[in-house]
């Protein structure tokens, strides 16, 4: 079986690096640290009109319909940069789950999504805050008993700040008007995917934020001298990045296989996301720990780039799932009676 | 109006290349290729011609190995409506792509061509020029405004005093300078939709050209490394060093 990203793949891949790179600069972000709403009304237009928000919207409603496997390679894109747009959590966890739920929900408000015309916010309890909600026209809201599809007028909201100014975090109240579209076992469901598919889109975004503070510490050190020569020359700077290197390519295989996993509704599915969302974390937290020493004192200037990227990362650790619930999900699975373990068969 | 623009395979814009340990040529091992930024302004131009009703049909046309199609189907994802590429081995001199753009100039008679004022790999900055001369068409290069009137276009050219318009009579041949335009990036409906549209393939044998070659390249060889700067204690000793060492005032 070949588990290679198609050419189709590689090519969105690629075109949308272009665009990020060259139009999510980290000026861009600090730009946006400055609004209000620390949002960009143009970026996301841009975004709908390059297809990016209507990537994963069924064809019929106006998208591309593409699936969590398409659209995992542009996540890690979208860390890469920091994108302080929420397009992961639109694409990749609001619109599939909205598609699931199906209905009058789905035709009325997929078609406004993916032309970017509709803001969507998604959260679950297990998180608590959800990113963006006072700047959506929606808000999806999971419970393992209950979920919401409400719009604005239907809940309120209460600022709290991230460790990332990019993040936009708010408390939400919901409105004596506001009626759950699902319960039970339905409601269980959905839960379950806005848990699994945010906690994947947190981990594909590590991995670029990791790749990020990898190549800003390899340029630093390749310029900084110390001595006569560049400090990346000396073997205690260079293994601290190469450390991360290593971390960061044990981490990609697992990310890809969650997205495949929940791409086609395959057995395991959770534990292959929890497994995914523990490793890339991990990366993302040991390249921002290295990129701090590879930089000296410079690491924790407001001006050098790198702590964008580094509270990105400390942010999205807690993101859909912190460690421990993530390790705990993964424990119920290799401590349960009969369980099969070992190489080839703990998450298969 | 139909429309031929030429697209070449460079190394990206964005790339610090380097010569070969043996100076031979720029090393292009895994570099990251692109179109040639000034045929990406080139192809935008005819696609803004296209969305004004002016254009009715672009092909892109790019000289080159089979790894040209990529930036042929680039193209054709930005709004091009069909691609041809002009199969050739190693690297090809300005004289040997115009003779092979002016095949197509006549197979596909199209009334204005568009190509980037020069590539940023050789710099050249002859083969709109030379496919004029050869074509017998009109030229406007370093265009950095374009308006088609009737059988006319006017090119406003970006000199080195200033701004020259000039009034070609079509089919002409037009080269685009930085300031045209600023090439929109490619939506992914796009580029699925630029995987079917047609992509011919030419030999230069198909077009009546033989391929020689007039250049030989002898040495490629990086910039001298600045030197690091110094601080000057005053404006006086500035002013001295400018003078007297710089010899630039």
């Amino acid at each position: 079986m070949d588990f290679t990203f198609s050419e189709d793949q590689l090519l969105f891949r690629d075109s949308v690096r272009d665009f990020l790179v060259n139009e999510v600069t980290p000026e861009r972000v600090r730009a946006s640290w400055e609004k209000d709403d620390g949002r960009d009304a143009e970026l996301w237009q841009q975004l709908a009109e390059l297809g990016l928000c209507g990537m994963t919207v069924p064809e019929d409603f106006g998208g591309l319909g593409m699936n969590e496997l398409d659209f995992v390679l542009l996540a890690q894109e979208c860390g890469y940069v920091a994108l302080p747009e929420p397009l992961v959590n639109t694409a990749l966890v609001a619109v599939p789950v909205l598609s699931r739920l199906g209905g009058e929900a789905a035709s009325e408000y997929l078609p406004r999504i993916a032309s970017g015309e509709l803001r969507v916010a998604v959260g679950c309890s297990e998180n608590g805050l959800v990113e963006d909600a006072a700047q959506a026209g929606l808000l999806l809201w999971a419970e393992p008993e209950a979920f919401y599809v409400l719009t604005a007028e239907q809940f309120s909201t209460r600022y709290n700040p991230s460790v990332d100014p990019s993040r936009r975090l708010y408390a939400v109240e919901l409105g004596s008007d506001a009626k759950p579209v699902a319960t039970g076992d339905q409601a269980q469901a959905l839960y379950q995917a806005v848990l699994d598919r945010g906690a994947l889109g947190a981990a594909a975004q590590a991995l670029g934020l990791a790749q990020r503070m990898i190549d800003i510490s390899v340029q630093y050190s390749s310029e900084r001298q110390q001595f006569g020569k560049p400090i990346g020359s000396f073997q205690a700077v260079k293994h601290h990045m190469a450390n991360v290197a290593v971390r960061l390519e044990y981490a990609k295989a697992p990310v890809h296989r969650a997205a495949y996993a929940l791409a086609e509704d395959a057995a395991g599915a959770s534990e292959a996301v929890s497994h995914a969302k523990l490793v890339a974390c991990e990366a993302a937290n040991l390249a921002a720990k290295n990129s701090i020493q590879v930089h000296g004192a410079m690491g924790y200037t407001w001006e050098v780039d790198l702590h964008i990227f580094m509270k990105k990362a400390w942010a999205l650790a807690g993101s859909f799932g912190d460690t421990g619930f993530h390790k705990q999900r993964i424990a119920e699975h290799i401590f349960a009676d009969g369980a099969a373990l070992g190489a080839g068969t703990t998450f298969a | 109006m139909k429309v031929l623009v030429a697209v070449k395979r460079v190394v990206d814009h964005n790339v610090k290349v380097r010569a070969k340990a043996d100076g031979s040529d720029v090393d292009l091992n895994n570099v990251k290729m692109a179109i040639n930024p000034f045929c990406e302004i080139a192809v935008e131009e005819a696609v803004r011609l296209k969305e004004a009703g002016v254009a009715s049909e672009i092909i892109a046309v790019s000289v080159g190995d089979k790894a040209c199609q990529e930036q042929i189907r680039t193209a054709l994802a930005l709004g091009a409506d069909r691609g041809i590429q002009i199969e050739t081995e190693g690297a090809v001199e300005p004289l040997v792509v115009a003779k092979l753009l002016k095949g197509v100039v006549e197979k596909e008679q199209p009334q204005l061509v568009i190509l980037g004022k020069q590539s940023i790999d050789g710099d050249n900055n002859q083969t709109g020029q030379m496919l004029g001369a050869l074509a017998n068409m009109g030229q406007g290069t370093f265009a950095s405004e374009v308006k088609v009137d009737g059988d006319h276009v006017s090119v406003t050219r970006e000199v080195d005093g200033g701004l020259q318009t000039v009034k070609l009579k079509l089919p002409a041949i037009v080269t685009t300078d930085l300031r045209l335009n600023e090439p929109r990036y490619a939506s992914l409906p796009n580029i699925m939709k630029a995987k079917k549209k047609q992509l011919d393939v030419y030999t230069p044998a198909d077009l009546g050209v033989e391929i020689t070659s007039h250049l030989t390249q002898l040495r490629v060889e990086p910039p001298a490394e600045r030197q690091a700067g110094i601080k000057v204690e005053s404006v006086a000793q500035l002013v001295d060093k400018l003078k007297n060492e710089a010899k630039v005032i």
